[in-house]
């Protein structure tokens, strides 16, 4: 039997950390999502010039490392803009920068999916096009999206882990500085394989099985 | 700002050779990758039980926890299982592997289990056994279909392993934080290190995204 005091001894730290990681994940994901749907739906319906601007931050996004975001945002956008920020805040603009784009991806790829016969039958109904987006096109492109979107959420959270090169208190942070006052590497980061799991599965399959059930209402 | 850009020109060389290691690390991790996630597809497929569920947990624990802790964990925890000290790059190698190899697993699986079971009656009908079907049928059938999906896995792969830096793998990742903390130039040093992720990055994201219109799996 392992000598689990490491851990219990300073079980308020580690929650505390892990209140963090959740706090860090949930915010870029709110974020994240905000600036996706706004960016892919511009992309889609904004005209080629808007296609094109947003085309590249978000390839540039996935042409970066969210390591390399992180380190950016927190060393080197303070010294362009001229204003320091916490290593927490920074954290938070770098992984949602990052996810916004991979949202963006998949709110546009939801919305080219779902056939133009269905904006074409709610023009002649009557309705204006931004209704038409609204009522017809979005309802059905969001529950298409919603695979991509909870693997995105589970991305999201394993990502806030990458903040902690930046030294933004969460979850592995804290953990490694448990490591350095005990040297109980392996018990620590066990331990952490795990708690990881059990946020991150739970998500993935849970989504999973929310799909499963709304499936047959995307599609047309 | 001048000082710094030529300082990030005098270590141009070292910049390189970790953008190289960069590449080298990428490329490596596929190759071994890709017959990885072959293996753990067919064992997920397999007809017992325990394999079935083995791999299983092995795809679902790489893919439920960040790559960041897995190496930790791989570099930290595995010698005091074997006593074995490896060098670091070998542990970032096991890391990325294993991690890449479950991702690979479930395109591959996806791939294998998309081809109609018409197809796997009319190779046995011909008079095949199951893993001539296998090899002369299914797979280079699926190999079209996942192709997209292993050209996505691809990029994150070639983005992810920047994460060997934190455990002192000289990539390019690594070799930037080092040269800032060396001469403490920042901007100079950190945008170099973006234009050189950007450079090898972008033109992949744009090929991949030919790949996905290329091929395409029409509904």
């Amino acid at each position: 039997m392992p000598d689990f005091s490491p851990i219990l001894t300073r079980w308020q730290f580690l929650l505390s950390a892990l209140s963090v990681t959740i706090y860090i994940s949930l915010l870029s994901i709110a974020f994240g999502f905000l600036i996706g749907i706004v960016v892919g739906a511009l992309r889609t319906y904004g005209g080629r010039v808007v296609d094109s601007v947003l085309g590249f931050y978000v390839d540039t996004m996935r042409s970066l490392p969210q390591l390399v975001v992180l380190v950016w945002t927190f060393f080197a956008f303070p010294l362009i803009v001229g204003f320091s920020m916490s290593s927490t805040t920074a954290g938070i603009i770098g992984l949602s920068a990052h996810l916004g784009a991979y949202v963006a991806e998949t709110v546009r790829a939801g919305l080219t999916s779902v056939r133009r016969g269905q904006m074409q039958a709610a023009l002649a109904l009557g309705m204006s096009r931004l209704e038409a987006i609204h009522k017809i096109v979005l309802p059905q492109a969001l529950i298409r999206m919603m695979p991509a979107l909870g693997s995105l959420c589970t991305y999201a959270i394993k990502d806030s882990a990458i903040a902690s090169v930046i030294a933004v208190p969460e979850l592995l942070r804290q953990s490694q500085i448990v490591v350095g006052q005990t040297y109980r590497y392996q018990l620590v980061y066990t331990t952490l394989m795990i708690v990881y799991f059990l946020i991150c599965y739970p998500v993935a399959r849970g989504v999973d099985r929310l799909y499963r059930r709304v499936a047959h209402l995307g599609s047309s | 700002m001048t000082a710094g850009w030529s300082l990030v020109w005098d270590n141009a060389g070292r910049f390189a050779e970790g953008a190289l290691l960069t590449v080298e690390l990428t490329v490596v991790t596929m190759l071994l990758a890709i017959p990885g996630g072959l293996l753990l597809a067919f064992l997920r497929l397999s007809r017992w039980r325990l394999i079935r569920f083995a791999a299983t947990a092995f795809v679902e624990l790489f893919r439920s926890t960040p790559l960041i802790l897995q190496i930790y964990w791989v570099y930290y925890v595995l010698p005091s299982f074997t006593d074995i000290l490896l060098p670091g790059l070998a542990v970032a190698l096991i890391g990325l592997v294993c991690n890449i190899s479950s991702y690979n697993s479930e395109t591959f699986r996806a791939g294998i289990v998309s081809i109609r079971r018409g197809q796997w009656n009319a190779g046995l009908a011909l008079g095949m056994n199951s893993a001539q079907v296998m090899l002369k049928i299914v797979l280079p059938q699926a190999a079209m279909r996942v192709l997209p999906a292993l050209a996505s896995t691809w990029v994150s792969l070639f983005k992810d392993t920047a994460l060997v830096s934190v455990i002192h793998v000289g990539d390019l990742a690594y070799v930037a934080l080092k040269i800032r903390t060396e001469t403490f130039v920042i901007l100079p040093v950190l945008n170099a290190m973006a234009v050189g992720y950007w450079l090898m990055g972008y033109p992949q994201a744009k090929l991949v995204d030919w790949i996905h219109r290329r091929y395409k799996v029409a509904e």
